[in-house]
């Protein structure tokens, strides 16, 4: 237990010790939502519902980025510079480093989600009900597992080099695309059809609706579920292929 | 029985190639023994395969009298690699104090300090900022810091200066003299005779000698009496003599190769030949060393 506790303790302070992390994930973020609420002139009709909901699409745009990025390009780093084989020789057991990292990563998470929607606060006067500003959080904290599963696949390749690159690729067009930047409504035919299947999509779109007071849809919960799937079988395959040589 | 490491008929084969080859030897409590051998030889899969990190094709490995991956076994062991790890974003300290808290029983943080050489301001240095041989000392603590029974070092000192490996050697001892097992690989001789009680010679994955430095020099290469005689002096009659495995001059000096140099003596003074300056020489490790892995360099 002690070993637990201390693994995810510096699991903790590692991630925010980590520059990246706290330019992307909390820095970025914040800047980006303060320029789409109030430098640039967004003409929406419903200014208040317009600043809840770009708070929204931030807060997963943040939790997307470290789910993806922290995880994946650390497991690199740890396996390239010999870590992880050091570790594998000592008698921490694979189940508590595994836990510890999620739960690690789980508390960056929310404290990601707790700083920017202070943000929020602070800079429009964002006001939600109790309900939905924790609603909105628990439902962004777990939508971001199939992520978490994006992370683990980063995580298999050889480079930091090429993981920072691929994952940074993956990041920006799932953003976008997803409508995290700006709303999909706004984008072209083709664009939206394509955007309401993308993982990134849906993750936003449940704390979009939370926001307004309904209940994220069951096509997006089922949709996320659907993608941790298929990540964590694409992952776990590999991971048999690489460890047989 | 006070087995500590056990070998029995250990293969692996990668794809291409067999890197270990049938081994088979046990490492009993206390012996400090050294994995000798050049580039390629088998080493390193062999160290990785006591350490668990690969799986022997063939053949049973025991440590402890259980499988290597245990976690009883994890928690009597530690180790040092050849490729120095560290985890970034802490601090030296913070590394140690994790690492000891796996273990049941570790030692501490200022026992760490004075066994490896690591200083206070190193402590407060964040892993990835280190130096070499900084690194290095770090995971010479990390070896250490779970208080093990058996360590395992390959090429520890791959990248020391001459300060830093004076004083892993002499922590080495020190160890030793606790009863601790110690096992290390190197391609360097020296280190071989001067820190280990036992050698395990590797050429192409097997192991070709096995027993104290000394034993391996008297088996492999020959020992010799040498002594200058009168160049007009016929050596004819030594010849006649089946302990002796040659005769050769060299800058006016007489050698005479055997196994059995008291009896060389005894014949150089039954036969009357009027040697002077009579010395016995002794194969070098480096010699014994080059005769038998020399074969190695043709191969590749």
């Amino acid at each position: 237990m002690k070993t637990f506790k201390m693994q995810c303790k510096y699991e903790i302070i590692r991630v925010l010790r980590n520059r990246y992390f706290v330019f992307w994930s909390l820095v970025m973020p914040i800047l980006f939502y303060y320029i789409f609420t109030n430098v640039v002139n967004t003409n929406a009709p419903d200014k208040a519902e317009w600043q809840a909901h770009y708070l929204m699409s931030m807060t997963v745009f943040s939790v997307m980025g470290s789910s993806m990025m922290t995880l994946g390009i650390r497991m690199v780093q740890e396996r390239s510079q010999g870590w992880a084989t050091f570790i594998r020789i000592t008698p921490l057991s694979d189940t508590v480093y595994f836990a510890a990292q999620m739960i690690g990563q789980s508390v960056i998470h929310m404290l990601s989600i707790t700083i920017i929607f202070i943000a929020g606060a602070l800079i429009n006067g964002v006001s939600l009900t109790a309900l939905e500003w924790i609603m909105s959080g628990l439902w962004i904290l777990l939508g971001s597992l199939p992520f978490l599963a994006i992370g683990t696949l980063i995580g298999l390749m050889k480079k930091v080099e090429t993981a920072a690159g691929v994952s940074n690729v993956i990041y920006m067009v799932l953003a976008i695309a997803g409508g995290l930047w700006m709303p999909l409504e706004i984008m072209p035919k083709i664009m939206q059809s394509i955007g309401k299947w993308l993982p990134s999509y849906n993750f936003g779109n449940g704390a979009w609706e939370i926001i307004r007071g309904n209940m994220p849809d069951w096509r997006n919960i089922l949709i996320l579920i659907a993608y941790l799937a298929v990540f964590m079988l694409l992952s776990k395959y590999i991971r048999r292929k690489q460890e047989a040589v | 029985m006070n087995k500590i490491v056990s070998l029995t008929n250990v293969t692996k084969s990668f794809q291409h190639k067999t890197a270990v080859n049938d081994v088979s030897f046990t490492i009993g409590k206390g012996e400090v023994v050294a994995i000798l051998g050049p580039n390629g030889a088998g080493k390193t899969t062999t160290i990785s395969m006591i350490l668990g990190l690969l799986k022997p094709s063939a053949g049973e490995i025991k440590l402890f009298n259980h499988q290597p991956h245990e976690k009883q076994v994890r928690e009597k062991i530690g180790t040092m690699l050849q490729e120095v790890s560290v985890m970034p974003g802490l601090k030296v300290r913070e590394i140690l104090e994790l690492i000891s808290s796996y273990y049941p029983n570790p030692l501490g943080i200022q026992q760490l300090i004075e066994l490896t050489g690591l200083t206070n301001q190193d402590l407060k240095t964040r892993a990835e900022k280190l130096s070499g041989g900084q690194k290095r000392r770090l995971s010479f603590a990390l070896a250490l810091a779970g208080n093990p029974e058996l360590i395992i070092f390959d090429e520890p000192t791959v990248g020391m200066d001459i300060t830093s490996r004076n004083r892993f050697w002499q922590t080495v001892h020190q160890m030793a003299a606790q009863g601790k097992t110690i096992i290390f690989s190197t391609h360097y001789l020296q280190e071989a005779d001067d820190a280990a009680g036992r050698i395990l010679l590797f050429k192409d994955g097997a192991v070709v000698a096995d027993g104290t430095p000394a034993q391996i020099k008297s088996r492999i290469s020959k020992q010799s009496v040498s002594f200058f005689v009168d160049p007009e002096m016929s050596l004819e009659k030594l010849y006649l003599h089946s302990e002796i495995d040659d005769i050769y001059r060299k800058n006016n000096r007489v050698y005479i190769q055997s196994s059995n140099t008291d009896r060389v003596l005894e014949l150089i003074f039954q036969e009357k030949i009027g040697a002077r300056d009579i010395q016995i020489e002794r194969g070098k490790l480096e010699e014994a060393f080059e005769q038998l892995t020399s074969g190695a360099k043709e191969a590749i």
